[in-house]
């Protein structure tokens, strides 16, 4: 009889226990939610998928080389229509998006944006008398926009930009761009933290509708919306001025001189070289897209 | 004789307008597309457009320095450090997003005219959205082999994209490109010239409304545009080229194949020495 007591009480703390832990794995993941959403959470990403990942394979090889094998990507799957030439392409750039290590906040927009495009798409043509035969032509159409966006996920993602914008440069690309990039690429992280202050500070004199209700649901959207549209304004005065003295210092160093001159733009280009590296990443991925142009014979 | 002197920048002034509009633009559309979007029934809430910010600078400053400036700073910072860069797609959207901009920055005659200012945004942004709509058609259309022959597609899709377009124009350019520019324009005017130091643009000193040059030289950059997305059409060396091998198929395809594997063994073995 006691021994039934004491078996009793086990098994309710037990069961508290596991109650608890299961509030706690609860609010854990309500927190974890709440945490993903955040405009901190959103910071972290972006940098990290800028500034991170500078120490792989992909981010170690030659631009040039990447924007070549980007551009083969990228056109070609949309004039083919075999099927096991594309999956093998697409097999390829995932690889290689493994590879280069992308935020993970990248690779689920890509997902989602991907999927919910077409599955729309066929939800609605179904509507108009569309059929099973319709999801064929629409799952090719995928399978060519997904390899496509892997590869610029790869290459763009994973280079780091600075490496990027000299690449596109040896290409002949406009100066204005490369110094876009290379400037985005330093100024990001200072005006993301001062939109986020300025945000943070209409926020705390200002005072948010009550949330709990739909009304008061839609009156804090529309507050929030408010103060974003609000803090453009203190933004856009600060960043005139920042931008003003950027260019001042520029002109000061003569870049609009440089940015025409061959010979800087030699010197610029310079530390740019073609390894065994590099050879190996073209002669790999062209091996592979010869057997499945092979296994495309094979299966047709 | 008094000359009536049009608002022109200096060099330095235009290349400010250019990295202040791309910066902010950069950033806020760099947020917009990782902020999810929720749908309500059919319609789409997104937080699409922060193109209030170009619009408002558009029509402060020279419109062509922010229009490109904007264009390219949606490029850099959310396509390019997102590496969400799309290919020739991006270029469609860099020339739509340059000539709405100019189009809205080259109405606007006086920014203190709040009238003038929200049918200029909002006329801006539907140049933006319809353009974008027709590429998007095209796009599709020769995507997909047979686009007419598949049953239901070609209306679905028509039905889709207008309705994109009317939902975009309607909710996202009213409330983020018409109200905000309303508010701001006339707020930053006064202030933010002289931070780049340059006189506010008044009736005497602006550029001037659209006449037909300005749209004779839109039509043809949209047409360039178009033509980088159709280039899927005139693919037919491409395809010729594969069926001048797919006779002999499979050998050369072989062939293709040895060569690849010599390549990475002899490159490997060379890697190797290098490194000995």
């Amino acid at each position: 009889m006691e021994s039934l007591e004491v078996n009793f009480q086990i098994y309710h703390y037990w069961r508290s226990k596991c109650a608890m832990k299961g509030e706690k794995m609860m609010q854990k993941l309500s927190d974890n939610i709440l945490d993903k959403l955040s405009m901190d959470f959103l910071r972290n990403q972006v940098l990290k998928n800028a500034y991170g990942n500078d120490d792989t394979f992909i981010a170690k090889l030659d631009p040039r080389i990447l924007l070549v094998w980007y551009l083969f990507f990228a056109l070609v799957p949309w004039f083919v229509d075999q099927v096991p030439f594309l999956l093998g392409a697409f097999l390829l750039v995932a690889a290689t998006t493994v590879m280069a290590r992308v935020a993970g906040l990248v690779l689920a927009l890509f997902v989602v944006g991907v999927f919910s495009q077409t599955g729309y798409l066929f939800l609605v043509s179904l509507l108009f008398g569309g059929n099973g035969e319709t999801i064929f032509p629409l799952l090719i159409l995928t399978l060519k926009v997904a390899t496509v966006s892997l590869a610029s996920v790869t290459v763009f993602s994973g280079l780091d930009p600075d490496r990027l914008s000299n690449g596109l440069m040896w290409f002949g690309c406009p100066e204005r761009l490369s110094f876009s990039i290379s400037y985005a690429y330093r100024i990001l992280p200072m005006l993301m933290e001062e939109f986020q202050n300025v945000l943070l500070s209409y926020r705390l004199r200002g005072n948010a509708p009550d949330g709990s209700t739909l009304s008061g649901k839609i009156r804090y959207l529309i507050y929030q919306i408010k103060v974003i549209v609000h803090a453009f304004y203190p933004l856009m005065l600060n960043t005139a001025k920042r931008s003003r003295t950027t260019v001042e210092a520029l002109e000061l160093k003569g870049y609009r001189n440089a940015a025409t001159s061959p010979a800087v733009k030699k010197l610029k280009l310079s530390s740019l070289k073609i390894g065994y590296d590099d050879m190996l990443f073209v002669a790999v991925s062209f091996l592979w897209m010869a057997l499945t142009i092979f296994a495309a014979f094979l299966f047709r | 004789m008094e000359m009536v002197k049009k608002q022109t920048a200096t060099q330095s002034q235009k290349l400010m307008i250019f990295v202040l509009t791309m910066a902010l633009y950069g950033m806020a559309t760099l947020f917009t597309e990782l902020i999810p979007k929720f749908q309500v029934g059919i319609v789409e809430f997104s937080v699409e457009y922060f193109l209030f910010i170009p619009l408002v600078l558009g029509m402060l400053f020279d419109p062509l320095s922010a229009a490109l400036g904007a264009a390219t700073g949606e490029l850099v910072f959310s396509e390019i450090m997102l590496g969400q860069f799309g290919g020739l797609g991006e270029l469609e959207k860099f020339v739509t997003v340059t000539i709405g901009v100019y189009l809205a920055g080259r109405i606007v005659r006086d920014p203190r005219n709040r009238k003038l200012v929200g049918f200029a945004a909002i006329f801006g942004t539907g140049v933006q959205q319809f353009l974008g709509m027709l590429v998007d058609i095209f796009k599709v259309q020769f995507a997909v082999e047979g686009f007419e022959a598949v049953p239901g597609l070609p209306e679905s899709v028509f039905a889709t994209e207008g309705f994109a377009f009317l939902n975009d124009l309607l909710f996202s350019g009213i409330l983020f490109c018409m109200l905000p520019a309303i508010y701001l324009a006339p707020k930053l005017y006064g202030k933010i010239e002289p931070l780049l130091g340059m006189q506010p643009r008044s009736e005497k000193t602006a550029l001037g409304g659209i006449n037909a040059k300005v749209v004779l030289v839109c039509l043809g950059a949209f047409a360039v545009a178009a033509a980088a997305e159709l280039l899927a059409t005139s693919g037919l060396p491409l395809i010729e080229w594969e069926a001048s091998w797919a006779e002999s198929g499979a050998a050369i395809a072989a062939g293709i194949v040895v060569a690849a594997i010599v390549a990475v063994a002899v490159l490997l073995m060379m890697k190797k020495k290098a490194e000995a």
